[in-house]
């Protein structure tokens, strides 16, 4: 006990009593102009003020709203690390059927490097530069192994945070950046073949994104209605997937670039799914509503986000590929990235994007998968299974508890997160497109002095993480255990 | 384990214990007090011109020894270079203490009695802290440096926090009261009459004009004043001269412009006349942020945020616009007579300064703003940082302003002499200082703090519904709108927050009335009446204010 005392009572005067503390300054009206040593004014007890404050403070639901669309990019951080995890968890020296791998990338490596000295940096340059160092790894990983691969994954997580910050700055320069230096000749090529082809053909591409979004809508109605059917998800456990389901198709019936006949077509769509739903919950075996409650919501749930955002992305190429032809006509230009209000947000998840890959879920996901049972790849394989049948039904479930741990800590850290990259980066602009909650948080404290209410927002920030882990055990806990 | 752990918070206790022995020690022979500041290299010889400006100005303590072990035991004592360097012998043919390498020279005993006059304070550099968050929060923790840096925004949000000194009495006393400085600098120092800060320097924005860049591409060069017209037609002749159709553009005609200063030409401020209401809704400030749109986005004679993004390869002090300056590549750049600092490393740049342009009919303004000092309301040795806010206001300092080019001088009276407008070191300047100088006088104005929201929290509403307007987000009329509310929303929010407010907002509202009938009747207006700056210069240019001591 001796000696875990220090521990224990800096954790105790340096973590319990702020928490603490905080709680107390958000019900009372604590101000840095009324209330310091300086000042007399009489600390009030306000109630729940601050907190009622919330929800009639624009600012709150802007900032929460940058939050959680920033958070969008979680599911594909997860998914970026399992994929680096088994990429780096396979032997990648040459040798065997991968010798011709090696010989391609040290091809395109002396390619690229001969075509850099004959033409210098010109226009593509950067683009034969990228293709080159993308050869150069590949052929590194080719002598030297996996080690290489996860020595470069997680550099990232070991680099200091503002660093690399200036880093993806500089490389988002709209002019002189590397990323905007290689994919404007791509642009311009594409630009140009765009140009020669007929307006209708090129915009007609829209059906097929907008096909997809029907088909999603589809595969993830169905999917659900099986999952109800066998017992797997209750009827009140169904609602709130199919909600989310019907959100892009509402967006694109009055979202600018899709309303009119997408829009009607992908109502009607929805209309007619609703309408077989219905027959299916009226003549099916099973009573809708069983008196036990939320069975398979996790699971319903994780279906119909992923089928959501990946709606979401087909309808906005779906945008993309009708004005294709107009935007093409005048040449197409490279994102401006942080400087854009539209492309700021999309910089910074991105920029997460990379981070998150080689992070520690990275590490979380290859120690998973070295704990996999070998038998179960041998069962696998003396029933036939092929390589994505081996990852979909012995893999996957395994890595389950793994995942559920990452999804729980990136939500955690998503929605507390925001904070340095927009401080170092954009200020939390342009026009406060990308300043989140922790942000704000900051803005309130240090530059109004309110900080009862800088403690409300964080508390109430405490609520929606505490919510959203809450559900997740409830729900997904038990996904995980069956 | 636990004779592990034993031996191991030994060894970290006697590692503690050698490193507290190793470091030199921080006691001085004199109270030290801290500035914290910015790093810049200016400020290591304006701290040391302020040990020597103590003695001259006499502070200095005195010291008289009889014997010589006295003077030993003195020399012994934990002086800083900047206090040997300072120190004084009464007598002018006394002995030195000193030699030139600070090493202490022996005394004999022939040169007794002997007074030496000295620094009573160490005045240290702190650029660690100066982060506003970091002031703020050391401030309201009792453990704020003596004196602080601060600037136009933060000086009122310091004073409402409680940690400035109120140094009215001792400004007097010491000879650094706003009548030492540029009257409409004044508002930014003070709050309802009391003083809080005195000037380390003051900056009126203009425009420096690359006379080559010009003379390049053939166009005249601006004139020294010019309304938007001109402004925009020697513009586009630049621009186009410059940039060859079809080509990524590299050459713009300035770096910058800023919609403060336009809608102001209109007569148009962010706040009325009593600071009760902010006015930002209004067309001419839609006028205004119209047409920098247009300049930026059509005309394209200033850089869009991706465009200047773009140029940012290189920072520096100042940014990398004077690199782009020096290359052509911005035919002129904004920024105060302190920018000269850093031009000056070009060689003998060919340069005019022009101001910012003005709607036709409109008044030219710009804004004035300063970096100033203050004293710590919690600091234990207030007496001892009063006096630096003196030697700011010292001929001396102000010189050294004068020589170095950092800004202009916050005492006016050392702006106007020979050696501010003719610098001798570098005749290519000549006729490039006055002009700030005449700003500073005529035309500068400080940005309105209204005592119910904060500077930063309006300039942040404002600035962000003007980024809405410029990534299409919002028409200029909602950005107005919603600028106006928002920020008119904070208002009423703080005389929520602090009811003690409200009597004087109350007093306020009915004298806006007056002033308001006033002018629906065409009267002239008491200027005792208007607390915003910009309406006591506006209401001055149209000759709407009444005689002094009129009606009230």
């Amino acid at each position: 006990m001796l000696f875990l005392a220090p521990n224990f009572l800096g954790v105790l005067a340096f973590t319990v009593f702020p928490v603490l503390f905080s709680i107390m300054l958000a019900f009372t009206n604590w101000d840095l102009r009324l209330h310091n040593m300086f000042k007399d004014e009489p600390l009030k007890f306000v109630g729940l003020d601050n907190f009622t404050r919330l929800f009639t403070e624009a600012d709150f639901t802007r900032y929460l709203g940058n939050t959680l669309f920033m958070m969008m990019g979680i599911p594909f951080s997860v998914g970026g690390s399992l994929l680096a995890a088994m990429l780096l968890s396979s032997d990648t020296r040459g040798g065997g059927g991968r010798t011709w791998a090696w010989l391609l990338a040290s091809g395109g490596l002396v390619v690229s490097v001969a075509l850099l000295a004959a033409t210098g940096l010109a226009t593509t340059g950067m683009t034969i530069l990228f293709v080159g160092v993308a050869c150069g790894i590949l052929a590194m990983g080719m002598l030297g192994g996996v080690t290489v691969y996860r020595t470069l994954f997680y550099t990232p997580h070991f680099t200091a945070g503002v660093a690399t910050f200036l880093l993806w700055k500089k490389l988002y320069n709209p002019e002189s950046g590397p990323i905007n230096a290689a994919l404007q000749p791509v642009l311009d090529t594409l630009a140009g073949f765009v140009n020669k082809q007929p307006p209708t053909a090129v915009s007609g591409l829209r059906w097929v994104f907008l096909t997809g979004v029907a088909a999603l809508l589809l595969w993830a109605v169905s999917k659900l209605c099986r999952m109800w059917n066998e017992g797997e998800l209750s009827g009140r456990a169904m609602v709130l997937p199919m909600v989310l389901l019907t959100l892009p198709t509402v967006v694109a019936m009055y979202w600018t670039q899709t309303r009119g006949m997408p829009g009607y077509v992908l109502a009607g769509v929805m209309g007619s799914v609703g309408v077989w739903v219905l027959l299916r919950v009226f003549v099916g075996s099973r009573a809708f509503l069983p008196p036990t409650g939320g069975e398979g919501l996790g699971t319903g749930l994780m279906i119909a986000l992923c089928a959501m955002t990946v709606q979401f992305i087909l309808l906005g190429f779906s945008a993309v590929f009708a004005n294709l032809p107009a935007m093409a006509a005048d040449g197409l230009e490279a994102p401006k990235w942080i400087a854009s209000y539209d492309w700021a947000k999309p910089s910074l998840m991105l920029m997460g994007l990379w981070g998150a890959i080689g992070s520690n879920n990275m590490l979380l996901y290859l120690a998973a998968l070295t704990n996999v049972p070998g038998e179960l790849y041998e069962a696998a394989d003396i029933d036939g299974a092929r390589r994505f049948q081996r990852f979909w039904h012995v893999t996957w479930p395994q890595l389950a508890p793994t995942t559920f741990f990452i999804l729980v800590m990136s939500t955690i850290g998503g929605l507390q997160g925001g904070f340095e990259m927009a401080k170092t980066m954009t200020n939390g602009g342009p026009a406060g497109a990308t300043t989140t909650l922790s942000y704000f948080i900051f803005i309130e404290g240090f530059e109004t002095g309110r900080l009862s209410f800088a403690a409300a927002v964080s508390w109430a920030l405490f609520i929606l993480v505490f919510s959203i882990t809450m559900f997740n055990w409830r729900f997904g806990n038990k996904y995980v255990n069956d | 384990m636990k004779y592990l752990f034993t031996a191991v918070a030994a060894l970290l206790i006697f590692a503690s214990l050698a490193v507290k022995l190793s470091m030199p020690s921080t006691g001085t022979a004199v109270p030290v007090i801290y500035w914290v500041t910015d790093p810049n290299p200016a400020r290591i010889e304006q701290a040391a011109g302020f040990s020597a400006w103590l003695i001259k100005a006499g502070h200095g303590e005195r010291v008289t020894f009889t014997r010589v072990d006295d003077v030993s035991r003195f020399q012994k004592r934990r002086w800083s270079d900047n206090l040997i360097a300072a120190m004084r012998s009464t007598n002018a043919a006394g002995p030195k203490l000193w030699d030139k390498n600070l090493q202490p020279l022996a005394v004999k005993e022939q040169d007794l009695p002997l007074t030496i006059s000295y620094p009573p304070v160490d005045l240290r550099l702190d650029y660690a802290n100066s982060a506003n968050e970091k002031k703020l929060i050391q401030g309201v923790s009792g453990v704020g440096s003596e004196i602080s840096d601060l600037n136009s925004n933060t000086l009122h949000f310091s004073q409402a926090v409680g940690i400035c000194d109120d140094v009215t009495q001792r400004a007097l006393e010491l000879g650094f009261d706003p009548g030492q400085t540029h009257p409409a600098i004044v508002p930014d120092l003070t709050v309802n009459g009391r003083q809080y800060a005195f000037p380390c320097n003051v900056s009126v924005g203009l425009y420096f004009v690359n006379k080559k860049t010009f003379e390049k591409y053939g166009v005249e060069v601006p004139p020294a004043r010019w309304d938007t017209q001109t402004y925009e037609r020697i513009g586009k002749q630049l621009v186009d001269a410059a940039n060859p159709p079809g080509q990524r553009r590299t050459v713009f005609f300035a770096d910058e412009v800023r919609s403060i200063d336009l809608y102001r030409s209109l007569g148009l401020s962010s706040f009325n006349e009593t600071l009760t209401r902010c006015t930002i809704n209004d067309p001419r400030f839609v006028q205004a942020i119209k047409l920098k749109y247009k300049w930026m986005y059509v005309d394209h004679l200033i850089p869009s945020l991706a465009e200047r993004t773009g140029f940012d390869t290189q920072t520096g002090f100042g940014g990398p616009k004077l690199q782009l300056f020096n290359s052509n590549n911005y035919a002129m750049v904004t920024g105060g007579r302190w920018l000269l600092v850093q031009l000056r490393k070009f060689g003998d740049l060919d340069m005019s300064i022009s101001e910012y342009p003005y709607f036709p009919g409109g008044m030219p303004n710009t804004t004035f703003y300063t970096r100033c000092a203050a004293v710590y309301a919690g600091a234990e040795q207030r007496d001892k940082a009063e006096l630096f806010l003196a030697y700011l206001a010292s001929a001396d300092y102000n010189n050294q302003i004068v020589a170095d080019a950092d800004a202009l001088p916050p005492n006016p009276k050392y702006a106007d002499s020979e050696a501010f407008r003719n610098p001798p070191d570098h005749p290519t300047e000549h006729g490039i200082h006055q002009p700030f100088y005449e700003a500073a006088k005529n035309i500068a104005i400080a940005v309105p703090a209204c005592p119910f929201v904060l500077k930063s929290v309006a300039s942040r509403h404002i600035n962000e519904a003007e980024d809405a307007f410029m990534n299409n987000r919002l028409t200029a009329e909602q950005a107005a709108e919603q600028a106006g509310r928002r920020v008119n929303e904070e208002i009423q929010r703080t005389l929520k927050e602090q009811p003690k407010l409200v009597p004087d907002y109350e007093r306020r509202l009915e004298l806006q009335k007056k002033i308001d009938a006033y002018r629906l009747a065409n009267k002239p207006v008491p200027v005792e009446w208007i607390d915003n700056p910009f309406h006591r210069k506006w209401y001055a240019f149209n000759h709407w204010l009444a005689e002094e001591g009129g009606t009230k």
